[in-house]
């Protein structure tokens, strides 16, 4: 065979692994969304919000004191963990029991506070994280494969990992899950259930945080970011089945790999449009997710 | 002709001072022009009719039917596309682009409906959201069709006659704000019939209970839809208001997810549900925004002395607070949610409840 036949085969290839690059990062971010439902039965629309305030954190960590993206994920964590946290416990943990449509209102009117300060803060203005690697890439088997992508996707794997660990091994995970599985029961069990909420999304705005850092150098940086990424984390949550971890991870990199064909195989203006349809398509046929039955 | 005796009967048992008033506050509105003629105070009025026909028609379908949708941009922008597209590309004038809106936004409820009413509650507002979304995405990309991200500028409104008698030019304001006040008049005698006609009493069981007025014969599917397309048809309306108005149009502001949020926020801030909520909600939001948009609330600071002119952070304020207009949005709704649930008018009427009860 000669080369010129193979040519469409690598091209598949190469948007496909561009696309699960990507979309272990939208998993971050999806997990992040399904840890917060399946713990408090919320949906935090300022989900993107809180990545988009991860993104500023690692810009400002690089210009000013020159901390590497990559690794302003450890200053990023604690700080995005502390953030979540105080959101739950000022604000969420007040509407627990009220109306859902007043719950999505709240966090709503939340993203809108933070993304407007932000605007205050930093004006409107696009902003460009460049290392020396932004635009780097190596070859893999006659792919190329950009650096940042593949760091990142190391790290998310990494992370993914270690929070499944502490979800399932530890005590405390435990108690989440439980959390998630039956509220009054977990609270009749002895599980400070209001503690366990403040640490769901103070995990939950960890991850969406980190999953901001990570994108930092590849993604144009401005306030109003959040909602095009608040959509996609829906998108993956519903389509991995709402609260579970592992059909987030799922949907995540399904989701990247359905926006990177799409991009190459239908046109990048229209690449969103097939997510939203693969959405509603999801909501309609299978509503229930891809791993819908397991919680968490 | 039952419809004419309801209404009779209704307003019978409306207490007259109500009425009254109802009318005599009317009146001064349609005077208004006569006596006030700063373009700015039309300007404003202007925009608090525009916010009282988007929060009346969400009204319609999220407080009197209870479906939350966080998509009515998209009927929004079919108003504002279908007029614009047909006033600057075939020169059809907006009063007709108007009602093809109203046709195309009626259609897409159609469409979305059939979707998003067999979900319910998260899953719906995530579905209208997404079906929103394909829609701005979709003029985004259709740009022989849209002029894409450019967006569409009117570049003249043909005037309005009848026959040959030259009715107005659209030169001032004041054709506007009388559009504006009949719309908005329109949407809340549209809103006081769905509170006291058969079809509304349907429409409120549906909210308070999805499956019990199923088992008693309201067939939910059917009166969602139609809940439905009365609450396109009057976004519609205020889409095209807003396109001819304001004169430009694109695709980030007229169909994106801020625009669906902020006719939800009209109506929630005010009061979901009650016929004059997103009256007090474009009266709370609209001056509100308009104070931080033309700085103000900056002047203000400043010519108080609370903050000088020539200070970091008057320069700051200066030259960012107008930018941040949806801040304040953000701001009320979190403090609506937390403090009043029941919006401000609910939270009035609680706290006149309670005075009177202490008199008493």
């Amino acid at each position: 065979m000669d080369s010129s036949s193979l040519q469409p085969l690598l091209l598949f290839l190469q948007s496909l692994i561009s696309g699960i690059l990507v979309g272990g990062v939208y998993a971050l971010i999806g997990i992040g969304l399904t840890i917060i439902f399946g713990v408090m039965r919320i949906i935090n629309f300022a989900h993107g919000d809180i990545m988009m305030i991860g993104m500023y954190l690692t810009y400002n960590l690089f210009t000013l004191a020159g901390i590497d993206p990559f690794l302003s994920i450890v200053v990023c964590i604690p700080l995005m963990f502390l953030f979540g946290g105080l959101l739950q416990k000022v604000f969420i943990n007040r509407v627990l029991n009220a109306l859902p449509q007043n719950q999505i209102l709240l966090t709503i009117g939340l993203g809108l506070i933070m993304s407007n300060t932000m605007m205050l803060i930093y004006t409107s203005d696009y902003k460009i994280l460049t290392t020396e690697y932004s635009s780097g890439s190596f070859s893999l088997m006659g792919l190329s494969i950009s650096q940042p992508l593949a760091i990142s996707f190391v790290i998310t794997a990494v992370i993914t990992a270690l929070l499944y660990w502490f979800l399932m091994k530890t005590d405390m995970g435990q108690a989440i899950r439980a959390t998630a599985q039956d509220r009054q029961a977990a609270q009749l069990m002895g599980i400070n259930v209001k503690r366990m909420s403040i640490i769901a999304f103070g995990l939950g705005a960890a991850l969406a945080g980190t999953a901001g850092a990570l994108i930092a150098p590849t993604y144009y940086i401005f306030p109003q970011i959040g909602s095009s990424f608040t959509l996609k984390a829906f998108v993956i949550t519903v389509l991995g089945g709402m609260g579970s971890v592992i059909g987030a991870t799922l949907g995540g990199i399904l989701i990247g790999i359905a926006e990177s064909l799409g991009a190459v195989y239908i046109s990048s203006g229209w690449k969103e449009v097939l997510v939203y349809v693969i959405f509603l398509l999801a909501l309609l046929f299978k509503p229930s997710g891809l791993l819908g039955k397991s919680r968490m | 002709m039952s419809i004419i005796t309801e209404i009779i009967e209704t307003l019978k048992k409306t207490p007259p001072a109500r009425l009254l008033t109802f009318l005599a506050l009317t009146g001064a509105l349609f005077i208004f022009p006569q006596v006030v003629d700063s373009p700015y105070a039309l300007h404003i009025m202007i925009l608090v009719f525009l916010s009282v026909i988007m929060g009346g028609s969400w009204n319609i379908l999220g407080g009197y039917t209870g479906q939350y949708s966080v998509g009515h941009a998209a009927y929004f922008g079919s108003g504002a596309y279908a007029t614009m597209m047909l006033m600057q590309f075939r020169e059809i004038p907006p009063w007709f682009g108007m009602l093809a809106g109203v046709a195309a936004a009626i259609a897409a409820g159609l469409i979305i409906g059939s979707i998003c009413f067999r979900l319910r509650g998260p899953y719906f507002v995530l579905a209208s959201i997404a079906a929103t979304e394909i829609m701005r995405l979709s003029a985004l990309n259709l740009k022989d069709l849209t002029n894409g991200a450019e967006g569409i500028l009117a570049t003249e409104i043909p005037p309005l006659s009848i026959g040959s008698a030259l009715i107005t030019d659209f030169s001032t304001k004041a054709p506007f704000y009388y559009i504006g006040l009949v719309f908005a008049l329109a949407i809340i005698g549209v809103t006081w019939l769905v509170q006291h006609s058969k079809l509304g009493y349907c429409f409120q069981a549906i909210r308070e209970d999805q499956d019990a007025s199923h088992s008693l014969g309201i067939n939910p599917g059917m009166y969602k839809q139609l809940s439905l397309t009365i609450s396109a048809a009057f976004t519609s309306l205020a889409g095209s208001f807003y396109a001819v108005y304001i004169g430009f149009i694109d695709p980030t502001t007229v169909l994106s997810l801020d625009m669906s949020v902020q006719i939800v926020l009209i109506c929630i801030i005010g009061g979901i549900g009650t016929i004059f909520g997103p009256v007090v909600g474009a009266l709370v939001l609209v001056p509100l925004s308009e104070a931080l948009r033309s700085n103000l609330i900056t002047q203000t600071l400043i010519s108080a002395g609370l903050v000088s002119e020539e200070s970091p952070v008057g320069q700051f304020l200066k030259e960012n607070l107008a930018h941040a207009h949806v801040l304040i949005y953000g701001i009320l709704v979190v403090v609506v949610i937390l403090f009043m649930p029941e919006g401000v008018l609910g939270f009035l009427r609680k706290r006149l409840a309670e005075r009177r009860s202490k008199t008493a």
